[in-house]
C-alpha cells in the first residue's frame, strides 16, 4: 500500500478535549479527552449506543460537536477546512459507493473529487492493491459484502491520507474476507498512518492496535496501550467496565 | 480547469453514466409525461378551444409532473449506500455537490423536452418550427428554474420517510411564478409573438431563477450537513 506523504505538521495527529454531542436529551458523548500521536493505531471497543460512531462522525467533520474540540492533523473539525478532509478516509457501515457503477467508475469519480492527477491510473493501482483488478469493470451492485469492504478501503485510500477512522469494519464479513480484510489493514497500518477503528471483535482489535480504548454510554472508561492488556483476559475486563459504567 | 469545475463535471458525468447504466430516469419521465398529454388530449374538445392557449398549460404540466420524478430520484440516488456521506467527506463546496446535481437534473430534463416537443407538436397541431429558437429559449428559462428549486428542495426532502410526498407540496407552490410566466410566454411565442413583446414575463422567469439559484446557494450548506 502506498505510504501517505511526509507532512509538516508534526503535532499529535488526533487530539480530542471535553467533546461533548448531545442529540436533544439523549448525550452521546459526555466529554471525551484523548490523544494520538502519528503512527499509532487505537481500537475502540464498546457495546451498541456508546457514542463510537458519533465520535468518528465528529472527527471526520460529518457531525459538530455540542461542545469541545477536536483536531485532526492539526485542523479543528468544526471549521472543516478542505485541507483536513484530504487528511482522512472513513470506512463506515455504508460503502459510499454507486451500486450502479463499476469499480473503477466508482474509485475514479472519488479521484476526481479530490482533485488527484491521472485518476484514473490511481483508480487502477488502489483497485489493484485490495485485490479486485479482476472485477474493476464489474458493477459494484454484483458484489459480496466482503469485495464492498476491500472497495470502500480502496475508495478511503485514494487520496493516500494519513488518517483512516474504521467503524466496525468486520461487520458481515465470513472468516476468509475477514482475514483478507485484516491483511490490508495491516498493510495500512505504516508510521505515517494514523488508524483508529471501532471494533466489536476483540481478537481482530487486539492483534493490530497500539492502543486500546473502551468506551460505554459516551465516555471512555479504558485508555490503555496494548502492551498492558493481556488478550486472555480483555473480555472479563471489557464487561467490568461495561457494568461499572452502567452502575455509575 | 479549476478544481471547483472538476467536481461539477464528475458529480454530472458519475450521475450521467448512472443513467445510460440503469436507464431508469429517462424513460420513466418520458412515459409519464406522454401519459400526462395523452390524458390531457383526449379530455379536451380542440374544435371548440384553441391549440395555442390549451396546449402551453398541458405541455408544462407534463414537464412538471415528469420532472418530479427525476427530481425525487436525484438525491435518493445519493442516499443509498450513503453515497452522499462518501460526497461530504471529500474536499468539495456544496456548492459543487449543488451545481453538479442541479446541471445533472438540468441535462436530463432539458432531453425529457427534446423528444416531448415533437409530441406535443403532433397532439396538439401546432407549428413550432417556425418559432423553434424563442421557444427553446423558454423551456430553458423554465427549467432552469424548475431544476435550480427541485435540486435544493429534493435535498431537503431526501432525508425524510415522506420524500416523495413533501417534494411536490413544497415544489409546486414555490414554482408557481415560474409556471405562469412560461405557459404565458410559451403561449405567446407559438401566437407568433417575439421575444422582445414579452420581456415582462421573461424578467419575471429571470428573475426566480436568480432568486432559486441565489438560496440554493445559501442554504445548501445547512441542508446537506447533518
Amino acid at each position: 500500500m502506498t505510504e501517505p506523504k511526509p507532512s509538516p505538521y508534526s503535532g499529535p495527529a488526533l487530539q480530542v478535549q471535553g467533546l461533548r454531542k448531545d442529540f436533544g436529551h439523549l448525550e452521546a458523548l459526555r466529554g471525551i479527552d484523548f490523544e494520538l500521536k502519528r503512527g499509532e493505531f487505537l481500537s475502540l471497543f464498546g457495546p451498541n449506543g456508546a457514542g463510537k460512531t458519533t465520535l468518528i462522525r465528529i472527527l471526520s467533520a460529518l457531525t459538530r460537536p455540542s461542545s469541545g474540540t477536536a483536531r485532526v492533523a492539526g485542523y479543528d473539525v468544526t471549521e472543516t477546512d478542505p485541507e483536513m478532509r484530504r487528511e482522512i478516509g472513513v470506512i463506515a457501515h455504508d460503502s459510499f459507493l454507486y451500486a450502479d457503477l463499476s469499480s473503477l467508475e466508482n474509485i475514479r469519480f472519488y479521484a476526481a473529487l479530490y482533485g488527484i492527477e491521472g485518476a484514473e491510473e490511481r483508480a487502477v493501482e488502489v483497485i489493484d492493491e485490495v485485490g479486485l483488478k479482476s472485477r474493476m469493470h464489474d458493477r459494484v451492485r454484483t458484489f459480496s459484502r466482503g469485495m464492498l469492504q476491500r472497495l470502500s478501503i480502496a475508495r478511503a485510500i485514494v487520496h493516500n491520507p494519513s488518517i483512516l477512522f474504521l467503524d466496525e469494519p468486520y461487520t458481515g464479513l465470513d472468516q476468509h474476507a475477514s482475514e483478507i480484510l485484516k491483511e490490508q489493514l495491516q498493510a495500512l497500518h505504516t508510521e505515517r498512518r494514523t488508524i483508529l477503528m471501532t471494533t466489536h471483535d476483540f481478537t481482530r482489535g487486539l492483534e493490530m492496535c497500539d492502543r486500546v480504548a473502551i468506551m460505554v454510554r459516551g465516555k471512555l472508561a479504558l485508555w490503555q496501550t496494548v502492551d498492558h492488556i493481556d488478550p486472555a483476559g480483555f473480555e472479563k475486563l471489557y464487561l467490568e467496565k461495561v457494568e461499572q459504567a452502567g452502575r455509575g | 480547469m479549476s478544481g471547483y469545475l472538476r467536481q461539477v463535471k464528475a458529480i454530472i458525468w458519475k450521475d450521467f453514466i448512472t443513467e445510460l447504466k440503469t436507464r431508469e430516469l429517462f424513460s420513466s419521465m418520458f412515459v409519464f409525461a406522454l401519459l400526462v398529454m395523452l390524458i390531457f388530449i383526449f379530455s379536451i374538445n380542440l374544435s371548440l378551444v384553441k391549440a395555442n392557449q390549451v396546449g402551453p398549460g398541458v405541455l408544462w404540466v407534463a414537464i412538471l409532473f415528469a420532472g418530479t420524478l427525476g427530481l425525487n430520484r436525484s438525491f435518493a440516488l445519493e442516499k443509498e449506500n450513503g453515497c452522499l456521506q462518501g460526497l461530504m467527506l471529500a474536499p468539495v463546496d456544496r456548492s459543487a455537490i449543488f451545481f453538479g446535481k442541479m446541471l445533472s437534473n438540468l441535462i436530463f430534463l432539458s432531453i425529457m423536452e427534446a423528444f416531448l416537443l415533437p409530441v406535443f407538436m403532433i397532439f396538439f397541431n401546432v407549428e413550432v418550427w417556425s418559432h423553434l429558437g424563442p421557444l427553446v429559449a423558454v423551456l430553458l428559462m423554465g427549467t432552469i428554474g424548475f431544476s435550480a428549486l427541485g435540486t435544493l428542495l429534493s435535498s431537503l426532502s431526501s432525508n425524510l420517510k415522506t420524500r416523495e410526498i413533501m417534494l411536490p407540496i413544497l415544489l409546486y407552490p414555490l414554482m408557481v411564478p415560474v409556471v405562469i410566466a412560461a405557459v404565458r410566454l410559451t403561449g405567446q411565442i407559438l401566437d407568433g409573438k417575439s421575444l422582445a413583446d414579452m420581456m415582462n414575463w421573461v424578467g419575471l422567469i429571470l428573475c426566480f431563477d436568480i432568486i432559486y439559484i441565489g438560496v440554493s446557494i445559501m442554504t445548501i450548506d445547512h441542508i446537506l450537513e447533518e
